[in-house]
This record gives structure tokens, C-alpha cells and sequence, in this order.
């Protein structure tokens, strides 16, 4: 059984379909990559995931139990966080505290939270930080704060929305490190991305979306030879001149 | 250690105040301060730590207000547990509020809170069997009670002193306990974005509900105390928006999401009312807006925040001339 299993979800906003009859599986340790062009319904898939806006329909089922329907806040507590595209940290809290907040989740004393807050910033390589306001940190610590709240909530699944978004390329290598790392101690991830380059070495599936609908669901080095997946990108002109050649 | 070394003092000075200075108009203006520190404290709560700015507090003032003069009028329950009884029917009264209120965010949440005030202002002044209206509720004398074997003499100040300086602890310690607990951290999370906590587990609608409930709990009781201590409410003086204003003022200035801001607030803000009003009479409010508007612009943490950084700062020389030394 797959850890969570997407189907037949459909969100309409208004006369548009941002999202329509997407079905797509998770396993257990795997990393998924989402991708697909600009406007292609992946930021609304995560929200639909996790209940930030209601599905027209469609089932969501994690560990086999349906959770559409459900709140956020419920989502998070049955084991699914995620990151903002856009990052939100609480500003005018320091870093241990904006992830102290989020182990409170699974630790009711202080103290425990923040022993936990502590060892996920550790991981994170934000431990240094610990006392500085979140809004004082660069966009790359920024977006590791953002990742290190959603672990220490403890989730089986984590969504992360663009954590490259906005960094350079040293940055990128270094924070997929960190994904891969985050995998291999138990956590399945779902991964929206626009940096080809971190899905393609990290994923061991990638899915591509295009105008709501799902065009391909393979391994990451057949996806950049498919023919469908290039001409969404790229459009049909594109497609016959570079038959064959990979577009990253 | 310094702190509890504060804190014991601030509490023995606390208790012999009204002892050592008797003029009946200093003890008036302890009350008043001390009062309105259970307001700013109560406001604080909701507008400070859960980032939920009201503008009708004066509904849950009101309510306690109401409800005590009410219970002791016409059912005979005795002032004491009336007061309780007060911030227990304000913190109900919360609840259907919140329903409709926490339903929008942000500004407009402000506005709802406004237009509620109003609501049930308008009811309290055309209620008439139930509140005598505009007329308002008045009562003579309050019940005899005895205290280590002493009658207490109402007609003196002193024992209204005392009730509110037990009621500000209450208050303070409420503040204090919330700040500590999973409760505060998440009223921070909700005021910094409600989004981000609704992410990491936080049921965002209960807790705004449980920041206005114990923040209602508060007013409420402070109203009750004070249709005791004036021994006399109407609509006007229980419901106004000038109240529910001075509320958030008072946390303001104090310094928002501290404990011990709306302590300071009061006893900045009362004073200076009151000797404003001694010395332009009737064109006080323009220097008591005008003092507003600076201490907004030079002090947005408030005077407690503001003190905080003073105090680093110092501590920070102290210890440079430590090392050179």
C-alpha cells in the first residue's frame, strides 16, 4: 500500500480547472519529485493535499485513511507537514523558537521541544542561529528554517514547495544534500521544483504535471527525453528540433 | 534572583501603600491604575499575544459590569462572588463572538469587534427590564461583611484597594502563566501568520477562541469591580467605544506581549489623565492625544520594551567596563 495515495482530485477556481482528475501514488523512503511550467497546478496540489483550500473531488488517503476534508492543522497532527513556496517564518521569533513551536506538536513541555527544536536545527546546519529573529536570516537560511519547522512536527511525509527557489548553485547542491539526508532517515518526500538539475540527481520518480493534468510518471532520466514532457516545457517546435536530446 | 527580589518589593509596596500615603485621592487613583491594568492585561492577551486587535472590549467590561450589579439586585448574590460570576458570564458571552468574528482576519476581525460593541450597547440601552436602559442600575449600600472580625466600612476606599490589587495579581500571574506555556507560544505563532500555523499542527480557530475567552474572563471581572466600586452603571459608562480604546491604548504604550507592560501602561497612562485634567481641565484630551502620538512614534515596543532595551544596554557597559578594568 502506498504511503499516501492521491485520487481522482479536481479543484476548479471559478470557470478554470487548476487541477483535474490528478491521481498519482507515494511510497514509503521514496523521493517524488513534482514538476511541471509555470501556472501548472503543483503549489494548488500541495494546498489540496494538505487542506489549505477544499477539493471539488477526489479522495487523498494517507496510511490508507482518507483525509480530504480534513483541516490543516489535522493534516499536520496525522503526520504530513509541508513548506511555503513564498516563506513564512514567524518573524519576530528567533529560529529556536519558530521550531519550538512546531515540536510542541508532539511535545507538550517546553523543554522537550526545545531539546527537539535543537536537534533538527542541528541537521539543518541553523544550530549557529538558534538566537536570531527569522527575519534576520538570508533567503537560504530562510528556507531551511522553513524545512526544519515542518520536520520538527515528526511527519511520515513531508511537501516541500520550491526550497531552491531564489538560491544559487552552491546553495542548491548544498540543500540537496540535506533532502537526500532527511530521506534517508525515514521521511517520505513529495518535492515541487523548479531547479531541474537538484530533482533530476535527488528523485527516484518525478511526476509532471501540465495544465492540471498529469503528462508523465517515470524515473527522472526518462523524463528528459519525453517527448511530451519537452513539449510542455518547450512547446512542439521545440520538441522537433531536439528529438531525442535531453532538455537539462 | 533579582527578579523575585523585585517582584517581593513591588508586592510589599503593593500592600502598604494605602496604609502609609491615606489621602483618599491617592488611593483613588491606585484603584484606577490598578484597574485599568486588569483591562490592559485582559486586552493584552488577545491584541498583544494572539495578535487579535479589538475594538470592543468594552463588551466583556460591560458584561461583568451588567452582571454582577444585576445578580446582586435582583437575586441577592453577594457582590464578592458577583464579580466572579462577571468575567464567567463576559467569557460565555465570548464565545458566540469569536464564532462570528474569527471568521475574518486581520482588519476586518478589528471592525466585527467594533460593530458588536455597538450591537450590545444598543441592546443594553433598549433592554429595559432587564438593564433599566439609559436610566442605568444604581445600589445603595453593599452587604456587610467582616474581615478577622472587623466589619469592613465601605464608605472608606481602602477595602476596594485590596479586592483589585488581589484581582491584578490574579491577572498578572494569568499573563505570566500563559507566556510560559504551549498556549502562548502558539497565540505568537497566530499572531506572526495564521497560515504557518495552521501548518505545523495549531488549530488556529480554538485558539483564538481560548486567547478571547480568558482575555473576556479578565474584563469581565475588572467590570464587575467596577460597578461595585462606583456603584453604578449604565450603558454609557460600561459599553462605550472611548473604553475599549483606552484598553488598547493602555497595552500599547505598556508594551505588547509582556506581562508586566499592562502594569506599566496604567500607571503611565492614569497618572498623566488625571493630571492632564488637573491642569487644562477641559482641553486635556489634546495633550493626553498628543502624549499618544509621541510615545507611538518613539516607543512602538512600549515603555516596558523600551526599558528592556535600556536595561541591555547598560548591562552591556557594565560589562565592557568589567573587561577593560
Amino acid at each position: 500500500m502506498a504511503l499516501l495515495d492521491v485520487q481522482g482530485l479536481t479543484k476548479c477556481f471559478g470557470g478554470l480547472k487548476a487541477v483535474s482528475d490528478l491521481s498519482f501514488q507515494v511510497n514509503e523512503g521514496e523521493i517524488l519529485g513534482l514538476i511541471g511550467p509555470n501556472g501548472a497546478g503543483k503549489t494548488t496540489v500541495f494546498s489540496l493535499i494538505t487542506g489549505f483550500i477544499p477539493a471539488n473531488q477526489g479522495k487523498i488517503l494517507l496510511e490508507g485513511k482518507d483525509i480530504a476534508g480534513l483541516k490543516p492543522y489535522s493534516i499536520a497532527h496525522k503526520g504530513m507537514a509541508r513548506t511555503f513556496q513564498i516563506v513564512k517564518p514567524f518573524r519576530k521569533l528567533t529560529v529556536l523558537e519558530n521550531v519550538s513551536l512546531a515540536a510542541f506538536l508532539r511535545h507538550s513541555a517546553r523543554k522537550d521541544a526545545e531539546a527537539q527544536a535543537r536537534r533538527v536545527l542541528e541537521r539543518v546546519e541553523l544550530i549557529d542561529k538558534a538566537e536570531a529573529y527569522a527575519s534576520d536570516l538570508t533567503l537560504s537560511e530562510q528556507k531551511r528554517l522553513e524545512i526544519a519547522r515542518a520536520l520538527a512536527t515528526n511527519p511520515k511525509v513531508l511537501l516541500l514547495d520550491e526550497p531552491m527557489g531564489g538560491l544559487n548553485p552552491t546553495e542548491v547542491d548544498h540543500a540537496s544534500i540535506l533532502v537526500r539526508d532527511i530521506c534517508k532517515s525515514g521521511v517520505t518526500i513529495v518535492w515541487v521544483e523548479h531547479v531541474l538539475k537538484a530533482i533530476m540527481n535527488s528523485c527516484h520518480r518525478v511526476i509532471v504535471i501540465h495544465h492540471g493534468e498529469k503528462i508523465a510518471d517515470m524515473p527522472p532520466e526518462e523524463v528528459v527525453t519525453n517527448p511530451v514532457v519537452i513539449e510542455a516545457y518547450l512547446g512542439k517546435k521545440a520538441n522537433s528540433y531536439k528529438k531525442g536530446e535531453p532538455i537539462c | 534572583m533579582k527578579k523575585t527580589l523585585l517582584i517581593i518589593i513591588g508586592l510589599i509596596v503593593l500592600g502598604i501603600a494605602p496604609i502609609v500615603i491615606r489621602s483618599p485621592f491617592f488611593v483613588h487613583l491606585m484603584i484606577m491604575v490598578l484597574m485599568w491594568t486588569v483591562l490592559g492585561a485582559s486586552w493584552n492577551i488577545l491584541g498583544g499575544y494572539a495578535g487579535q486587535v479589538s475594538f470592543g472590549h468594552a463588551t466583556f467590561l460591560g458584561a461583568g459590569a451588567y452582571t454582577t450589579m444585576i445578580l446582586y439586585l435582583k437575586c441577592g448574590v453577594d457582590p464578592w462572588y458577583g464579580i466572579f460570576l462577571g468575567g464567567l458570564v463576559a467569557m460565555v458571552i465570548s464565545l458566540p463572538i469569536g464564532f462570528i468574528c474569527f471568521r475574518l482576519r486581520g482588519p476586518y476581525f478589528s471592525l466585527s469587534t467594533l460593530a458588536v460593541a455597538e450591537i450590545v450597547r444598543l441592546v443594553a440601552l433598549n433592554w429595559e427590564s432587564l438593564t433599566a436602559g439609559p436610566v442605568g442600575l444604581l445600589i445603595t449600600t453593599l452587604p456587610g461583611v467582616s474581615f478577622l472580625g472587623q466589619p469592613i466600612n465601605w464608605e472608606s476606599k481602602v477595602p476596594f484597594y485590596y479586592i483589585i490589587a488581589i484581582i491584578t495579581l490574579i491577572a498578572l500571574i494569568m499573563t505570566y502563566i500563559v507566556s510560559r506555556t504551549r498556549v502562548g507560544a502558539y497565540l505568537l505563532a497566530l499572531r506572526e501568520d495564521i497560515d504557518s500555523a495552521e501548518s505545523i499542527g495549531i488549530n488556529t480557530v480554538k485558539a483564538r477562541v481560548v486567547a478571547l475567552a480568558l482575555s473576556a474572563f479578565l474584563a469581565g471581572i475588572a467590570g464587575g469591580f467596577y460597578a461595585m466600586y462606583l456603584r453604578y452603571v449604565d450603558p454609557d459608562a460600561v459599553f462605550s467605544i472611548g473604553l475599549s480604546v483606552e484598553m488598547l491604548f493602555i497595552a500599547i504604550v505598556g508594551g505588547l506581549a509582556t506581562v508586566g507592560g499592562p502594569l506599566i501602561g496604567a500607571i503611565v497612562l492614569v497618572t498623566l489623565g488625571e493630571s492632564f485634567r488637573e491642569h487644562f481641565l477641559s482641553g486635556h484630551l489634546i495633550f493626553y492625544g498628543f502624549f499618544m502620538m509621541v510615545a507611538i512614534r518613539y516607543m512602538p515596543d512600549g515603555v516596558w520594551g523600551r526599558l528592556n532595551v535600556l536595561f541591555k544596554k547598560l548591562r552591556l557597559k557594565k560589562d565592557v567596563n568589567h573587561g577593560t578594568a
